[in-house]
């Protein structure tokens, strides 16, 4: 720990020295206002703790927010009804920016590189939520600060959520309040099973026999399909197949080190260099070669989901929420054969979803600090600000249905596709069209989550970020392919992509993360 | 140069040194004050310091580039892919320039032309969609085609052998119709009375474009060869990503900078890296166009960029 | 074509037919089938994303692009046009940004050009250089970002889409050496005439350099047409959003949707036409540039003939 607090003390000393430098270097701007707002956050906070509860509302003030997604149709009349509540709660008002699906994650970060002038962002591990706080684009959250200005939150979030979302033992986000867990299922034709006279899909096992079974009979149909051509890492089914059914924890998607989930110690090591590898690829060959999937499946380049809908696909992996999802579409749109959920390692241990799958953040450089965070606490806890921001207007873009249920109103598609998800909350309603089976799953495997010490740990891979992009540069070019059944010599292409890793740097990378977690694990005994 | 004769050429050129004004400006503006965005390339950026007031970190920023392995292979294949389509795109373009300039039917050429133009508007997106209906395994155009005729179904997608070829003809056909515009222009451009002259001379009419039109091109060429030549290390990122994608066993044939640095800093989003990994392929760039232009100049002053 | 016209007139009265005859005739055959294998491949393609953007979404998904719609369906235009003012106000600022910026760049690139080609210009090559060393290094993306929006505060206005793409190194250097085929003793005789350079400029060398305006100025129009990322970047105002960049926005909404939902966990449930809309939207965004080539290209060509006379 010693280090680290020397480390953190000399990287302020680096970050005060740039704020001068950039003082004088025509960016004055942006230093200042970097410096006001630290000022005034301090003073806050500090005035939040002598006067708890009381906090200065007089002044009226308008919160802007960055929002991903395309602007919702309907933006006006409920974000004009919620302006009516906000104004009447905290005297201010809420204007959102909202930045495209098509572009945010080119917009994002220029928003932040230009300092524009935005109060509250959503941000997400998967939307720079790292990136952006090692880079100094949010404002650090203390505790007193969340306690004061947002009770209802710290009152409600569980303490490993807001332990998930600490960079380096700081936190510069207000995650989302959700149980989720993040195991992924399957989904099959139900009609080609039963056809085939098969047993019910409950395995590793019989999932392979059901898919050589399609192969083998279907003419016309892929029995699994998958679109790495999107640039994920892994074998589509090895998050079910290597992570869940070997109880261990991929630290990080873009690096192949993991933990057993049941290591107190938390030793790491590289999956690619195991025996459960060897046999998957195996498995997978066998499955290759048996035409499960496509030869050209690394270049896929169409939809799966849509793929299935047209009968041309038979099954594919994803996490329940969108399997559910798109089973209730399939449901609705009435296709005319039957889709079921299975999940392959039913008996295995279930992990929950990392809280910082969604969340909101407030900038470095807002003004608005104090009713910034009040906003946020109202939409993640005000059930009727909750309701508003998530649904829309009720009778209109959605019906309550009871307290924790709801379904589409006759204009849900005006109010929606934007990330209201970072206000998730145990708010948040059930949609009754949900399948049944599908929930069935979901609270069987709540009841089964799994707590362990590295629950909360992040990986900082800012000191190795050389060697972890090269190995994600490996796992694209030499994993992938292997897994796919497309390496003729299983045992050489295994050799090959962990020597290809060895050279991107993977000892480098594992030896970094092992003191990381050493250094976790000691520092919470 | 002395002070007097400096001035007294300010003044014999004022008009000419105000129309360059507004350019000049132009480039100070929107090019020359972000170029000193460089320095990122040098440093570790953070929002609090700013372009400017960031630590400087070496050359760390350039590390991930060539301890990857990979530098050699993509600067490689990225030279190599440009030199084949300014090849073959300058000689298809000339080519078809020289016929539709030559061939009599009026209709025929302005159809023919409009219609050479129409895979400029088509996205790569679009062209890697169809490209994928075409090429893959099980249900593409070529491999029914092959198996209606009897013969063996070619895996493309698997192969990287075809894809040089596939690359080189895609730019190609991209190109055609905008490439070969510009030609047209320097062809109507050449004065008639040199044909006529050669036709006196009883030249047949493929020594009369071989002798004339084709010599009457070679300015042409030349600027055009100068100015890819200038970004022989940057890779047209929209085409090789929409036609490979991230297939990884192809990349040893198709990967080039920027679809390995696109793919290496997707996850890290790193300022620094890619400023790095853009200096890189200007020095580069720049070095090989002092060259060519050098060269250029020896053979003809007029010829040369600058 | 004149040119063309004549010498074949020119080789017809000066006897000795048979082996010249033969080697036009040739020429002529040779010309027709290479242009026409070469047009075909063109055309194909194109004719393959007007049938898929009028299919049936599903027939797409099953057999794949067709040269025939197998099962007709307008569902992507009607998606397109949901919005139909919000189209109409994007195809009127693609215009307005093009024309603007056409004429404005193209009267700026010739005017540099010349310059640059002035062969009793001394320092005609210094500027040269400091035009062209701009394409090969660049400060990136997040600096000139700071520049339009901080500094020239452009951000969301008409501007924004005008004034970065007035003038490019590639088009000026293009002209300039275009440029150079018109003889200098034109300069030089107006000069002795007392003329002042911009006259010169616009009253001598802008008539003569047609072809080459024609060229430029079509590239011009393209890049003016066909930009939409200075709007990703900048314009936030749906009243100013041009065409390609409304319709990259429809489609890039759809695909960036549906990773980040997978990403997130969160579920929101939308079918849309993804492969048909991809289509109708690039004979959207081009259909206006295609029904408008023919006038273009007869200007184009009517230039390029006085140029040749000229010449």
């Amino acid at each position: 720990m010693k280090t680290k607090k020397s480390a953190a003390l000399a990287l302020t000393t680096v970050l005060a020295m740039s704020t001068f430098l950039a003082a004088c270097g025509g960016n004055n701007n942006a230093a200042e206002q970097n410096n006001t707002s630290s000022e005034t956050t301090t003073n806050q906070a500090a005035e939040g703790t002598t006067n708890a509860g009381g906090v200065d509302t007089s002044k009226e003030v308008k919160i802007k927010m960055l929002l991903v997604g395309g602007k919702p149709a309907d933006y006006d009349q409920v974000f004009g009804e919620l302006n009516k509540l906000v104004k009447a709660k905290i005297n201010a008002t809420v204007e959102a920016e909202f930045l495209d699906w098509a572009d945010w994650n080119q917009k994002y970060p220029l928003k932040f590189a230009a300092n524009e002038d935005f109060d509250i962002a959503y941000t997400a591990n998967w939307a720079f939520y790292n990136d952006q706080a090692l880079k100094g684009g949010f404002l650090e959250l203390t505790d007193d600060m969340l306690k004061t200005y947002m009770p209802k939150t710290w009152e409600a979030m569980p303490t490993v959520s807001w332990g998930q979302a600490k960079v380096n033992g700081k936190l510069f986000m207000v995650p989302n309040n959700n149980i989720e867990v993040t195991d992924k299922t399957v989904l099959i034709r139900e009609d080609l099973r039963k056809k085939y006279n098969l047993e019910p899909v409950t395995s590793p096992e019989t999932y392979a026999a059901y898919l050589k079974a399609v192969a083998a009979n279907e003419k016309g149909i892929n029995a699994f399909g998958a679109k790495p051509a999107d640039g994920w890492k892994w074998h589509e089914l090895d998050q079910i197949l290597l992570e869940q059914q070997n109880d261990w924890n991929l630290v990080d998607y873009n690096i192949p080190l993991a933990y057993k989930l049941d290591d107190a110690t938390g030793k790491v090591f590289n999956v690619y260099d195991t025996p459960e590898f060897t046999s998957l690829i195996t498995y997978y060959k066998d499955l290759s070669d048996s035409s499960a999937w496509s030869r050209n499946v690394v270049s896929n380049k169409n939809d799966v989901w849509q793929d299935i809908k047209a009968g041309k696909t038979a099954s594919y992996a994803q996490n329940l929420g969108t399997v559910a999802a798109n089973l209730t579409e399939a449901r609705r749109d009435g296709v005319s054969f039957e889709l079921a959920i299975a999940d392959l390692t039913p008996d295995k241990k279930k992990i929950s979803a990392i809280s910082t799958q969604n969340g909101l953040a407030i900038h470095a450089s807002s003004k608005n600090v104090e009713r910034s965070l009040m906003l946020i606490d109202l939409l993640q806890n005000d059930k009727e600000i909750h309701d508003l921001t998530m649904y829309g207007i009720a009778g209109t873009h959605y019906n309550a249905e009871g307290d924790d249920k709801f379904s589409a109103g006759p204009s849900a598609a005006n109010y929606t596709g934007f990330s209201n998800w970072g206000w998730n909350s145990t708010l948040n309603r059930t949609d009754v069209s949900y399948p049944a089976e599908a929930q069935s799953i979901f609270d069987a495997w709540v009841g089964k989550v799994y707590h362990f010490p590295l629950e909360t740990f992040v990986f900082d891979d800012s000191k190795v970020k050389n060697e972890v992009a090269n190995i994600g540069n490996v796992m694209l070019r030499y994993a992938i392919p292997l897994e796919y059944g497309l390496v003729k010599d299983l045992a050489k292409g295994q050799a090959d992509l962990n020597a290809q890793l060895k050279s991107a740097g993977i000892e480098k990378v594992q030896t970094e993360l092992q003191s990381q977690i050493d250094a976790f694990l000691a520092a919470q005994k | 140069m002395n002070r007097s004769g400096f001035w007294g050429e300010v003044k014999k050129n004022r008009a000419l040194l105000l129309m360059l004004t507004p350019a000049v400006l132009f480039f100070l503006l929107f090019a020359y004050v972000p170029m000193a965005g460089i320095v990122l390339a040098f440093k570790q950026y953070n929002h609090t310091g700013g372009i400017f007031g960031s630590p400087w970190n070496g050359l760390d920023n350039f590390k991930f580039f060539f301890e990857s392995g990979n530098a050699w292979l993509v600067t490689r294949n990225t030279v190599l892919y440009n030199i084949a389509f300014i090849v073959v795109n300058n000689v298809l373009q000339i080519t078809v320039a020289i016929l539709l300039f030559e061939v009599a039917g009026k209709w025929f050429r302005k159809i023919a032309q409009t219609v050479m133009f129409l895979p400029y508007f088509i996205s790569w997106v679009v062209v890697g969609a169809i490209a994928y209906n075409l090429f893959n395994f099980d249900v593409g155009t070529i491999n029914s085609i092959l198996t209606t005729f009897g013969m063996e179904p070619i895996d493309i997608y698997n192969t990287p052998g075809y894809w040089p070829v596939i690359l080189v003809l895609v730019a190609a056909w991209k190109s055609l119709g905008y490439g070969s515009v510009m030609y047209l222009a320097a062809i109507t451009s050449i004065d008639t009375e040199m044909y006529e002259a050669a036709e006196i001379d009883g030249a047949n009419i493929f020594q009369r474009i071989w002798k004339i039109t084709i010599p009457n091109l070679i300015p042409t060429i030349i600027i055009l060869v100068l100015l890819a030549i200038g970004n022989i290390f940057r890779g047209d990122f929209g085409m090789f990503y929409n036609m490979v994608g991230n297939n990884g066993l192809l990349f040893s044939a198709t990967d080039v900078i920027d679809t390995f640095v696109f793919r290496t800093l997707i996850s890290s989003n790193d300022i620094g890296m890619s400023a790095a990994a853009g200096f890189y392929q200007s020095i580069l760039g720049f070095a090989t166009i002092l060259i060519a232009n050098y060269a250029v100049r020896k053979y003809d002053k007029d010829h040369a960029l600058f | 074509m004149s040119a063309t016209a004549s010498s074949i007139n020119k080789a017809s009265q000066s006897g000795g037919k048979g082996k010249r005859q033969m080697d036009k005739l040739l020429l002529q055959i040779l010309g027709y089938v290479v242009i026409t294998i070469l047009a075909v491949f063109c055309f194909i393609p194109f004719l393959l994303v007007v049938s898929s953007s009028f299919s049936d979404e599903q027939s797409i998904i099953e057999e794949g692009f067709k040269l025939i719609p197998t099962s007709f369906s307008t569902e992507a235009y009607s998606l397109l046009f949901k919005y139909p003012e919000q189209m109409l106000k994007a195809y009127g600022v693609t215009i307005a940004v093009t024309v603007i910026g056409t004429v404005l760049g193209l009267f700026l690139t010739s005017m540099t050009a010349y310059v640059l080609q002035r062969k009793d210009f001394k320092w005609r090559n210094q500027f040269s250089f400091f035009f062209f060393f701009t394409t090969l290094f660049s400060g990136g993306l997040v600096p000139w970002y700071l520049m339009i929006t901080k500094y020239l505060n452009m951000g969301d206005t008409l501007l924004v889409l005008i004034l970065p793409m007035l003038l490019n190194v590639f088009y000026i250097i293009v002209m300039k050496s275009f440029m150079n085929s018109i003889p200098e003793a034109i300069t030089e005789s107006a000069k002795i005439d007392g003329a002042g350079d911009f006259r010169i400029f616009i009253q001598l060398i802008l008539p003569l350099a047609k072809p080459a305006l024609a060229t430029i100025g079509l590239f011009i129009a393209l890049a003016y047409w066909n930009d939409w990322y200075n709007a990703l970047l900048f314009i936030q105002n749906e009243n100013l959003m041009p065409l390609q960049y409304y319709l990259y926005k429809m489609l890039g909404n759809m695909d960036g949707m549906r990773k980040a939902m997978m990403q997130s966990g969160a579920v929101v449930n939308m079918a849309l036409p993804t492969e048909s809309l991809k289509m109708a939207m690039t004979l959207v965004a081009t259909g206006p540039i295609l029904l408008a080539y023919p006038f273009i290209q007869r200007y184009f060509v009517q230039g390029l003939t006085i140029g040749a006379v000229k010449g």
